[in-house]
């Protein structure tokens, strides 16, 4: 019993301890590093071949997902939403698909249907640079190629701070 | 959070409502025939789905799943027969955060083993209720037919993710028969480390169970009043204490469920499981068998010309302890092995083994699963089959119960599923039960009887989940 | 000295448990509803009610665990 009420003890003490930061916060310039692997050519969904390098000069909403992953499937109209808004500022929406058989992605956007570029990475060469802790993972890159921030999962209760960072890049 | 928190420490489980958050994926869209279940659900409580406005719902349940199914058990023999139909109904609030409720009726009707043995002569015993008796024809097993119950149980459990590394789970549960209520509360907390490829839980429980038999609650070891006699509605006032009783079950859990690889998942539990209270058998009771050389050597031992049958008494305590290893593994064809052992002991001197095979072949959109479950137990220290004239004034616990006896049973079962378009799934499963019983064989005349029979059952379930 | 013994086994098992394991991204497999350890609770409810009735042992089953681990 007692052994019972210390080892909860503890883990009040250690959630409290690791409470996630704020969201919505840039990584200063000064800090930030490089999008790993820009220049890894990779065919998109639509059969064409692709890098990040591609994409220079724009703000990246790099977002890595695959077609088994129920939050990722909860994203995809937000980001089509965000590609619709503000691609004309400088906005692109990159999808890398991580499913092993490039088929299960086909199935997924038939049915979800994306208007942003999706890579098909069924090797998986990108998420261990990326460090990839969670599906989906996405990744904010500035308009000189520079990771600004990061976010893990897709909760419906942050898309507002999701957004905030992507306008904040987007005049920088 | 710390609140949450301090709601799952008080808050404590029946293991059963934790095997209710298996973390299933959620698929998104069905949608036809779950606005029929408004109604149901309204009923069952769920004010939060039925006070929304008709266009609001259409929506609402797309974030529904439910599973419903009926059991029918039938023991062969016209023993017992069992229909339990059951409601799940599971609110996803994003991919981790649910809500599930449930609800389960049961009907339960035929004869069940009374604890006295077979005898070379014909036996009448007492209903439980002190209102007129039975008679069982020489040879045949003494198995009260009075048995008749329904029960209504109702469980709600919320799941949810704390943060990235831990989650937890708060529940509550309540059932009801004509004869015996159950309230309990659960809880649960995981952490999860290596990238979510280990989860350590601890999980509690705690439940206020009370009991309130038919005929009010005998006294353990004192003798059943004779059906008929002069001074029987005395003599059965004598062996009665009160009308109710209560006990209660506390339980902890502590497991860890490892990602072994990308096909296979393995999980290790240690529980613990204490009782407290009234955890005898009202309805049970144990023959007193006459050990005297004669001609009544191994009958029914006689007290004023008639049989002697004494009321079963256990321990208003009992320590349960269990280890349980399961792993789940899935072959390059998408077939699918399921293979699970518990050990169990107890300070009743009980230990048991049960091993369970699940094996899913996979054919497209249809499944066949087989099933193979064995189990084995020792029997309880203060478990006889009969008693003895000589030693029933001895005895300070005794019960003749078959479930605390040396038994074994095996399940054969086949499970058939078939997958819709948008997720929905209609299954059926057939199961074989076979219970046998061992132990000594008795003395004199009784060693004529079968003292241990087999008990087989068929199960059936249907179900549909959308 | 016993409970200092027990810790570091358990540390040394938890680390070893670290080796084990996949990538979150290669967790397709696992998110299956049938991969779960638990994959039908309501015919595991019914079972749990048929042998808590049969036999003197009860619960000590599992819970949930592995799974798509999305976030």
């Amino acid at each position: 019993m007692k052994v019972i009420r210390a080892s909860l003890t503890a883990a009040v003490l250690t959630l409290s301890l690791s409470l996630p930061a704020a969201a919505a916060e840039l990584t200063p310039v000064d800090q930030a590093k490089a999008a790993p692997m820009s220049g890894t050519v990779l065919a998109t969904a639509s059969g064409q071949k692709k890098a990040l390098d591609d994409f220079k000069g724009k703000v990246v909403l790099v977002d890595f997902w695959a077609s088994w992953c129920g939050p990722c499937r909860q994203s995809f109209p937000w980001m089509n939403q965000m590609q619709t808004t503000y691609q004309a500022q400088g906005l692109e929406v990159v999808a890398i698909n991580l499913d092993e058989e490039p088929e299960l992605a086909q199935d997924f956007l038939q049915q979800i249907p994306a208007d942003f570029t999706v890579l098909l990475d069924n090797k998986a060469l990108l998420p261990e640079a990326f460090g990839v802790m969670g599906m989906p993972s996405s990744y904010l890159i500035d308009r000189q190629g520079r990771i600004r921030a990061e976010h893990i999962g897709f909760h419906t209760n942050k898309v507002n701070d999701y957004e905030d960072s992507i306008k904040a890049l987007l005049v920088e | 959070m710390a609140v949450d928190l301090e709601v799952v420490v008080v808050a404590v489980t029946k293991m059963t409502s934790q095997t209710e958050q298996a973390v299933a994926e959620h698929q998104l869209t069905h949608e036809t025939s779950k606005a029929s279940l408004t109604m149901l659900l309204a009923s069952a409580g769920c004010a939060l789905l039925a006070g929304l406005p008709n266009q609001a719902q259409a929506s609402e349940l797309d974030n529904w799943d439910f599973d419903a199914a009926t059991l029918i058990y039938a023991e062969s023999d016209s023993r017992v027969t069992a229909a339990e139909p059951v409601i799940s109904a599971t609110r996803n609030f994003d991919s981790e955060t649910k809500l599930n409720l449930k609800l389960a009726l049961d009907t339960l009707t035929g004869a069940s083993p009374s604890g006295a043995t077979p005898s070379d002569q014909a036996q009448t015993f007492a209903r439980p209720s002190g209102r007129g008796d039975y008679d069982i024809k020489a040879g045949e097993q003494p198995l009260d037919d009075t048995f008749r119950d329904s029960r209504a149980a109702f469980s709600a459990t919320w799941s949810a993710p704390i943060n990235r590394d831990w989650a937890y789970s708060a529940g509550g549960y309540l059932s009801s028969e004509h004869d015996y209520r159950s309230l309990g509360v659960n809880g649960s907390i995981s952490r999860y480390l290596n990238e979510k490829n280990t989860t350590i839980t601890l999980g509690g429980s705690f439940s206020s169970d009370s009991i309130d038999p038919e005929g009010g609650l005998p006294i353990g070891l004192s003798a059943m009043a004779v059906p008929g006699s002069a001074n029987f509605d005395q003599d059965f006032s004598n062996s009665r204490q009160g009308s109710s009783d209560d006990k209660t079950i506390t339980d902890f859990l502590v497991g860890v469920t490892q990602v072994i690889n990308r096909r296979t998942l393995m999980q290790f539990n240690y529980s613990i499981s204490a009782s407290d209270g009234y955890l005898t058998d009202p309805y049970k009771i144990v023959s007193v068998i006459d050990d005297s050389s004669g001609d009544n050597y191994g009958g029914n031992y006689q007290v004023n010309g008639q049989n002697l049958y004494i009321y079963e008494k256990r321990p208003d305590t009992r320590l349960k302890q269990a280890l349980y290893w399961q792993t789940k593994y899935q072959r390059e064809n998408s077939d699918i092995i399921d293979f699970s052992y518990r050990f169990m002991f107890d300070d009743w001197g009980i230990n048991s083994h049960t091993l369970d095979l699940k094996y899913r072949w996979q054919l497209g959109d249809h499944y066949l699963e087989p099933q193979l479950r064995w189990y084995s137990q020792s029997a309880a220290d203060f478990y006889q089959r009969y008693t003895t004239a000589s030693d029933y004034q001895n005895v300070d616990e005794i019960s003749a119960d078959y479930r605390l006896g040396d038994m074994d049973t095996y399940t054969v079962g086949l499970r058939y599923g078939y997958r819709m378009a948008g997720g929905s799934e209609l299954y059926a499963r057939l199961a074989l039960y076979q219970q046998q019983s061992s132990g000594s064989s008795g003395f004199g005349k009784l060693k004529e009887q079968a003292l241990y029979p087999d008990t087989t059952a068929t199960m059936l379930t249907v179900g549909y989940k959308f | 000295m016993k409970r200092i013994a027990v810790a570091a086994a358990l540390i040394a098992l938890l680390s070893g448990c670290a080796d084990l394991g996949v990538k979150p991204w290669q967790r397709d497999i696992l998110a299956q509803p049938e991969m779960q350890l638990i994959s039908d609770p309501v015919e595991a409810g019914l079972d749990d009610h048929i042998y808590f009735s049969k036999e003197a042992t009860s619960g000590g089953r599992g819970f949930g665990g592995g799974g798509c681990g999305c976030n």
